[in-house]
């Protein structure tokens, strides 16, 4: 066999799966005679070298590019489950679910769609999904005794209310289902009326907070989580209000890796800035 | 400003568009981290499908929690993939799998460095492979570069060209299933094969491209045999 025959053989295989060990191990009489040029030829020996590196490259990048249509599909998805947006959600006029909920413009509260696993049988986390539950629950009751407002509204209220319960209780149990999942309870500082639970779990550093008591925070000023380590205190994330219920659910890097030592509070900080360096209103350790 | 900062505040402005309804800054979210938020599912999974999955549900959560992103906190690449990796995880451990080791230097997202892609995964949990040496950030750019360099001879290639090297790699058919699969000659499949390999390597540069001590012997180029 020659060059250019074994240049060939080396490019076909190279295209089949397992085809360059095929034609090394020599299994046909075509790959024995090319595993025996191979054995007398640098050139050739050094051609096999760089065309299985190139193959793995090709094999890579062909492999981890997604297919053109997965935009669209992507942007369709979103499109039928997203929740809605847009000029509607921010209006004034008609009302809309979210803003009956009484949130802020461009605020509208988050909805999670992934499923919740139940935990570990070996994991005592009953205890903590029962006090966010109890959270919720006096959210629920607030709720009802406020709304005075026509039926609709109500139903469009407490709607909005089971889907922020929803989501919730669907990330606790996400977060409590992690084999290293912590909880933290949280205390009013200075006002005994606060109470709050917060789980997380450092290997999917995905967290949850939740507040009762907070009211939503004045014009110009935002309730922020925040995580201290070391001395160093790291925002988590702002505090989004559904009635008497103050949450916040999402990933936190800051959660990967804590001391013992470490503070979790929620404190009212300036919308405006990114600090989150002002006396906490709740606070608890690990 | 830096570029790495311009970056992100243009993410936090198109996230506070696409929060405010904007289905375009959605999609340039898109063009901007889908690529990378695939590659790194299909890594984890080794699976296409599931990377598939991973990619719309990331986008999902991004549209409906948008308002939870915080540019003070992280960027959003960080962020995107952060959800991207829990989704993935999530479906291998429905599935009773466990992640793929991932070498770092192929964990770093388009214009991420080694170490922000380090940092990425320690705080993300991300299991890394040891055995590999680690290449510098010039090696993993190149690295990059030359996966994006392959995705621009693919496309840019005859259709017929890409269907079979799509179906070599993709789907790692043999050259006689693609045959069957397409109803094609076989010895049109290998001509196809042998062409459409050329011009990737083409695209990889002298190091990984054809040996220029051996003269590349001619391919088929009139009508398709």
């Amino acid at each position: 066999m020659d060059h250019d025959a074994a240049l060939e053989q080396l490019e076909l295989a190279a295209l089949e799966p397992g085809g360059i060990d095929r034609l090394i191990a020599g299994d046909t009489p075509t790959a024995q005679a090319a595993a025996g040029h191979l054995a007398g030829c640098p050139a050739c020996t050094d051609e096999l070298v760089r065309l299985q590196r190139a193959s793995r490259l090709i094999a890579a990048a062909i492999r981890e590019a997604p297919p053109p249509d997965l935009r669209d599909r992507t942007l369709a998805r979103v499109r039928a489950l997203g929740r809605p947006r847009g000029t509607s959600v921010n209006a004034e006029g008609p009302a809309t679910v979210a803003s009956l909920a009484g949130l802020r413009s461009g605020e509208a509260r988050p909805v999670v769609f992934a499923p919740a696993r139940w935990p570990s049988g070996r994991r005592v986390v009953v205890g903590w999904i029962a006090a966010i539950a109890a959270a919720v629950l006096l959210c629920i009751g607030t709720t009802s005794f406020l709304i005075g407002g026509r039926v609709d509204e109500r139903l469009a209220q407490q709607t909005e209310t089971i889907r922020t319960l929803e989501e919730v209780t669907t990330a606790t149990l996400r977060v409590t289902a992690q084999q290293d999942a912590r909880h933290v309870v949280l205390t009013g500082t200075s006002n005994p009326d606060l109470d709050g639970t917060l789980v997380f779990s450092p290997s999917s550093t995905e967290l949850v907070v939740v507040t009762t008591g907070l009211t939503a925070p004045p014009a110009g000023q935002e309730y922020r989580c925040w995580v201290e380590d070391g001395g160093q205190r790291q925002p988590v994330g702002k505090m989004f209000f559904s009635d008497d219920l103050a949450y916040w659910i999402g990933p936190a890097p800051a959660i990967s890796n804590l001391s013992s030592t470490a503070r979790f509070g929620v404190s009212l900080v300036d919308a405006s800035g990114a600090a989150v360096d002002a006396a906490p209103v709740l606070g608890g350790s690990l | 400003m830096t570029e790495r900062q311009a970056g992100s505040s243009d993410d936090a402005r198109l996230v506070r568009e696409m929060a405010s309804g904007s289905e375009a800054a959605l999609g340039l979210l898109y063009d901007r981290y889908g690529d990378a938020i695939f590659a790194a599912a299909y890594r984890l999974t080794s699976d296409r499908g599931v990377a598939e999955e991973v990619v719309q549900e990331t986008f999902l959560t991004l549209w409906n929690r948008a308002e939870l992103f915080d540019p003070q906190a992280g960027s959003l690449s960080a962020w995107l993939h952060t959800i991207g990796r829990n989704r993935a995880v999530d479906r291998l451990r429905a599935a009773g799998r466990r992640p793929q080791l991932v070498a770092l230097s192929s964990s770093a997202a388009p214009a991420e460095s080694e170490t922000q892609a380090l940092e990425r995964a320690a705080t993300a949990g991300t299991v890394m492979a040891g055995a590999a040496p680690m290449p510098g950030p010039e090696e993993a750019a190149a690295a990059s570069d030359l996966r994006e360099a392959i995705r621009v001879a693919i496309a840019a290639m005859p259709e017929v060209e890409r269907t079979v090297i799509l179906l070599a790699y993709q789907e790692e058919l043999s050259q006689t299933e693609i045959a069957d699969r397409l109803a094609w000659p076989l010895g049109t499949v290998k001509t196809r094969t042998r062409r459409a390999l050329l011009r990737l390597r083409g695209a990889l540069g002298d190091e990984l491209g054809p040996s220029p001590e051996l003269d590349a012997v001619p391919v088929p180029t009139g009508r398709d045999q």
